[in-house]
């Protein structure tokens, strides 16, 4: 696989769990209790991840 | 440093083989004082320190252990009676379902302002700083111009915006015939939660912006000339060359965007909805408030203070960790 394919693929990957990490939060909301926040604390966390990984190659 | 330009006194006197010279400028901060003398300096410097110490000591560290202590009391905030619960208020808070979805809305408001902050006011930024916009001033301006106005202002300007019947918003779908999209904004229990942070990411955006574009301004013109010549898109040299040269910039915001999710949302919380309807608008701070001074359970309030005080701790501290990395130099 070409290093430029390879990049856009993470790119778009990186996008969509991001996408897909704030779409939990929002849809979590709507029901009230401890699991539906536990999903959302669990959302965030995987936004933070996502931030350490994309920040990772310039440590 | 000047301190190279005085030879060392072996070599004054003529000595071919001196003794090997003290570091380059220990002697001009003092290295060789006696320690008499140092212990007067530390005393002076520590003199000086402390009306500033005892003032943080007094406002910060005492009130914020202070909040500690009283999580473990049940207190109704006028009486004498004060009686040590253990960690009864904190058992209370599991099985307290309105400070579990004052929590789910701090989080959903935390996650929702700052991703829509951070991509708008990096957007603006960039268009601002690199593109020759006609009359770029002005727009800076008019988007900056919330931030200078007081966040009670800004509820009441909202709440006018949302109102049901004369309000902006529901007046101009009406008159864009788009009746179907009319909502109640601050009566719906859906939606008034993304009411409050709309008005969130008004009120902050225009700060943001302007603190992107004094890092953006500072990165120098060559690179992008460079990188111009390399055959770079602006896309691209967005994402290569001003993302990593304002990462500081950024790291220091996403930790602003934290304390103001937590503390703005109270006062728009407060001045917009009271944390209604039925308490889908409420947030920790707002919470916390309510049991404390409306409900008279002191100790219950201060309970909810200590998570908040965690849990914005640990976001701060996580974020802190995710984010950091060597600054770059240009």
């Amino acid at each position: 696989m070409k290093a430029s394919t390879r990049t856009a693929l993470l790119v778009a990957t990186r996008t969509l769990l991001a996408a897909a990490c704030v779409t939990l939060v929002v849809t979590a909301r709507t029901t009230a209790g401890w699991d539906s926040l536990l999903v959302m604390l669990a959302a965030l966390a995987g936004l933070l991840a996502l931030l350490a990984s994309y920040n990772r190659r310039f440590r | 440093m000047t301190t190279s330009a005085t030879p060392p006194p072996a070599q004054r006197n003529g000595v071919s083989k001196a003794e090997p010279a003290p570091p380059a400028g220990r002697s001009r901060r003092g290295g060789g004082r006696s320690p008499v003398r140092r212990r007067a300096d530390t005393r002076f410097v520590l003199l000086c320190l402390l009306p500033a110490l005892v003032l943080f000591a007094v406002f910060m560290i005492v009130p914020t252990l202070n909040v500690f202590r009283m999580s473990f009391y049940t207190w109704s905030g006028f009486s004498p009676d004060m009686r040590f619960v253990g960690l009864d208020n904190f058992r209370a808070l599991l099985d307290d379902r309105q400070f579990v979805r004052a929590f789910q809305n701090t989080v959903a408001l935390l996650v929702v302002v700052t991703v829509v902050t951070t991509v708008m006011g990096l957007f603006l930024a960039a268009l601002m700083t690199r593109q020759r916009l006609r009359g770029r001033n002005l727009y800076r301006f008019v988007l900056y111009v919330p931030n200078v106005l007081s966040v009670v202002v800004i509820a009441a300007i909202f709440s006018a915006v949302y109102d049901q019947e004369n309000g902006l918003l529901n007046g101009a779908l009406r008159l864009l015939s788009l009746d179907g999209l009319q909502q109640v904004w601050l009566g719906n229990q859906k939606i008034v939660l993304y009411s409050v942070a709309v008005a969130m990411v008004w009120q902050s955006l225009g700060y943001y912006m302007v603190l992107y574009m004094s890092s953006m301004a500072s990165v120098p013109e060559e690179l992008y000339e460079a990188s111009a010549l390399d055959g770079a898109s602006p896309t691209r040299q967005f994402f290569a060359l001003t993302l990593p040269l304002i990462w500081e910039n950024l790291r220091t915001t996403l930790t602003f965007f934290i304390m103001s999710a937590v503390n703005l949302s109270f006062v728009l919380v407060r001045a917009m909805t009271g944390g209604g309807p039925d308490g889908s608008s409420e947030v920790l701070l707002s919470y916390m408030y309510k049991q404390a001074y409306t409900n008279s359970s002191y100790g219950y309030g201060m309970a909810i203070g200590v998570v908040i005080f965690a849990f914005s701790f640990l976001v701060s501290l996580l974020v802190s960790r995710a984010t950091r990395r060597e600054p770059l130099r240009y």
